[in-house]
């Protein structure tokens, strides 16, 4: 299988300005993280507020440069792309499609633009925009309204059409059910799956949500604090998580079975800040398994990225 | 013992649109009851309304309000002040917005006290200090002087609990308390929400949208369907066996780590949400509803059996053809 997406060493580092007299704050948002996405797979990122999920996505998409390490999609070093062929290939769908969509343009014009951007004839544009309108599922009338007019899930679909009608390689989708209710995230996920094997698409899909991820996503990193934590594949680590705080987190997701009662979690309120990474483990103030050596020493590069955790011998 | 709380019949309007069409809810002492639906299902204006703080442009209709012996539906707003704050508290899904920037912690918290007890400053300064330790946060006396922005979400929806205990109040009205907090924050808070329930002996009306949360923590739910009350049980029962489609629909949809396949499709229900004007009739999920016949359209009598109470033609014990 050949790689979709392969980031090397990459990290995204913001210089802040906080307060009247400039109290300078390093964010370490990403922080050199290296990552391959073969061909056709699905990938979840996952973690919480603040871990640099999204910072990551917009650096798969070209969005922002990398303060170090690079990215390349299909062989080709994304930052040295012309814009217009990265719209080729890899496509966004973010959280919240009210204010991706222009409110002012009916959904017809919003589909057919990224078309008319790449230099497609208008009698093709309207064509090719209602079929991707019929493959999210919308009707034709759809195309006169306008994104207000709209459902969440409808809005959503239209965020999707658009991404999908130039037929990238990879969408890269930013929590795309977040903002939607579970019956209409249950329709958006379906859809997603469905146009991901007809569109023979690589899905990159950012959520917090533990349980949409598992339930799209053949593979999974976890991300804590800029680096990927625990990465593999979704099944083996949903079963069998290693990471103390892969295990956290799957804890704390509440099913909806009555009698279980809430799970003890040893994690406390301290939330990480990206601007004062812990040194040795990044996770160790927060880690119920933390031994000494983990405020010192930073864990080895791997898999599981934690001195508890013994590698996997292949 | 009569409840804390007793709604009868609530009705919310914003101008022809009724959102909330006639909802009953009662809350006993140390009592977590859930009110649980999709966005615009009516769950917040209920909520708000039993406060007696609905905005601008929403229409108290009808409807009883009991609480304390004492219908609050018709109440001054000079008495309903007196009340807020002090026997009955509200709590919101982002704290930030409910937190005035520009005081501190300690002054916000001491002007609960000093309104409602006429507190002097070093004992509501210390009793807002206690308060702060016992919902967990730590170095209590430092967060006194600080500003809402320098917490982090946790800290301050612990910071707002904490402010709408000073007085401990009979009723909590927690308003979506963990949306905005990451998951494993959430777990904290929900736990200290149980606790607080249990040892103050809080009846806590709880409005959520997440299923896993009411799961978790409900004694008795309601669900919320295009303001009406669709289903009411005992958190067990409900999620044992739910008896509206609707409910039904809601269970299924929600992707379980280990209980759907992946590449299996999740369950959905088609559809959207009709538009309820005045003088809406019959089932409001009829359209959406794979059980709908004629009969639907028709105002629909809550059924009942025990505790359980659901607004639906289809009788207890009905199955999905398979």
């Amino acid at each position: 299988m050949s790689v979709a997406i392969e980031a090397s060493g990459v990290s995204a580092v913001f210089d802040q300005r906080v307060g009247t007299f400039g109290v300078h704050r390093r964010v370490v948002a990403v922080d050199d993280v290296s990552l391959t996405v073969k061909e056709g797979i699905a990938l979840g990122i996952v973690g919480e507020s603040g871990c640099g999920k999204s910072t990551f996505a917009r650096l798969l998409l070209g969005l922002l440069a990398p303060s170090g390490g690079d990215v390349r999609v299909g062989g080709h070093e994304l930052q040295a792309m012309d814009r217009r062929a990265r719209a080729r290939l890899i496509q966004p769908v973010f959280q919240d499609p009210a204010s991706s969509l222009n409110p002012r343009r009916r959904v017809g014009e919003i589909v057919a633009l990224p078309l008319r951007a790449a230099g497609v004839a208008r009698g093709e544009r309207r064509e090719r925009a209602l079929l991707m309108l019929s493959r999210v599922g919308l009707a034709p009338e759809m195309a006169g309204r306008y994104p207000g007019q709209l459902s969440g899930g409808q809005r959503q679909r239209v965020a999707i059409a658009r991404a999908l009608v130039l037929e990238p390689r990879i969408l890269i989708c930013d929590e795309p059910t977040s903002a939607l209710d579970v019956s209409v995230q249950a329709q958006i996920l379906n859809l997603l799956a469905e146009l991901r094997a007809s569109f023979n698409l690589t899905l990159v899909m950012i959520s917090h949500n533990l349980a949409v991820v598992e339930h799209v996503a053949d593979e999974v990193a976890i991300m804590y604090l800029g680096r990927v934590v625990e990465r593999g594949e979704a099944g083996s680590v949903f079963a069998a998580p290693r990471h103390p705080y892969t295990k956290a987190l799957l804890a704390s997701v509440l099913t909806p079975e009555p009698g279980l009662g809430l799970p003890e979690l040893p994690l406390g309120d301290a939330v990480p800040d990206p601007a004062n990474i812990p040194a040795g483990c990044r996770f160790h103030p927060r880690c119920p398994a933390a031994i000494a050596r983990c405020a010192t020493e930073a864990p080895a590069r791997g898999d599981v990225e934690c001195h508890l955790v013994q590698p996997v011998p292949t | 013992m009569s409840p804390v709380l007793e709604v009868r019949d609530l009705r919310v309007r914003f101008g022809a649109m009724a959102a909330v069409r006639g909802i009953d809810l009662a809350i006993e002492r140390g009592q977590t009851h859930c009110l649980v639906g999709e966005s615009g299902c009516g769950k917040s204006v209920s909520a708000l309304a039993v406060m007696r703080l609905l905005p601008r442009g929403a229409k108290l209709e009808a409807g009883a309000i009991r609480f304390a012996d004492e219908d609050i539906a018709r109440l001054p707003e000079r008495a309903m002040r007196r009340l807020r704050g002090d026997r009955m508290a509200m709590i919101f899904q982002e704290p930030m917005t409910s937190l005035n920037p520009a005081y501190t912690i300690g002054s916000q918290m001491t002007e609960v006290l000093r309104t409602h007890r006429g507190m002097g400053r070093a004992a509501a300064v210390e009793r807002a200090e206690a308060m702060l330790a016992r919902v967990g946060v730590s170095a209590p006396g430092m967060r006194l002087g600080q500003y809402p922005h320098q917490l982090s979400g946790g800290l301050r929806q612990r910071v707002m609990i904490a402010t709408a205990l000073l007085c401990e109040p009979d009723l909590l009205v927690a308003d979506e308390p963990t949306t905005a907090l990451d998951v494993t924050v959430q777990v904290g808070i929900l736990k200290l929400l149980a606790d607080l329930k249990r040892d103050l002996g809080l009846a806590m009306l709880l409005i959520t949208h997440d299923l896993g949360v009411v799961a978790r923590i409900a004694d008795v739910v309601s669900v919320m369907y295009a303001g009406e009350i669709v289903e009411h049980a005992p958190a067990g029962q409900l999620f044992a066996e739910p008896l509206h489609p609707y409910t039904r629909g809601l269970l299924r949809a929600i992707p379980v780590p280990g209980k759907v396949k992946r590449g299996e499709k999740l369950a959905t229900i088609p559809g959207i949400v009709p538009r309820t004007e005045a003088g809406f009739r019959g089932c409001a999920f009829r359209d959406r509803c794979g059980f709908a016949t004629y009969e639907c359209a028709e105002p629909i009598a809550a059924r009942v059996e025990g505790a359980h109470r659901w607004r639906c033609r289809l009788e207890a014990g009905w199955r999905e053809a398979a």
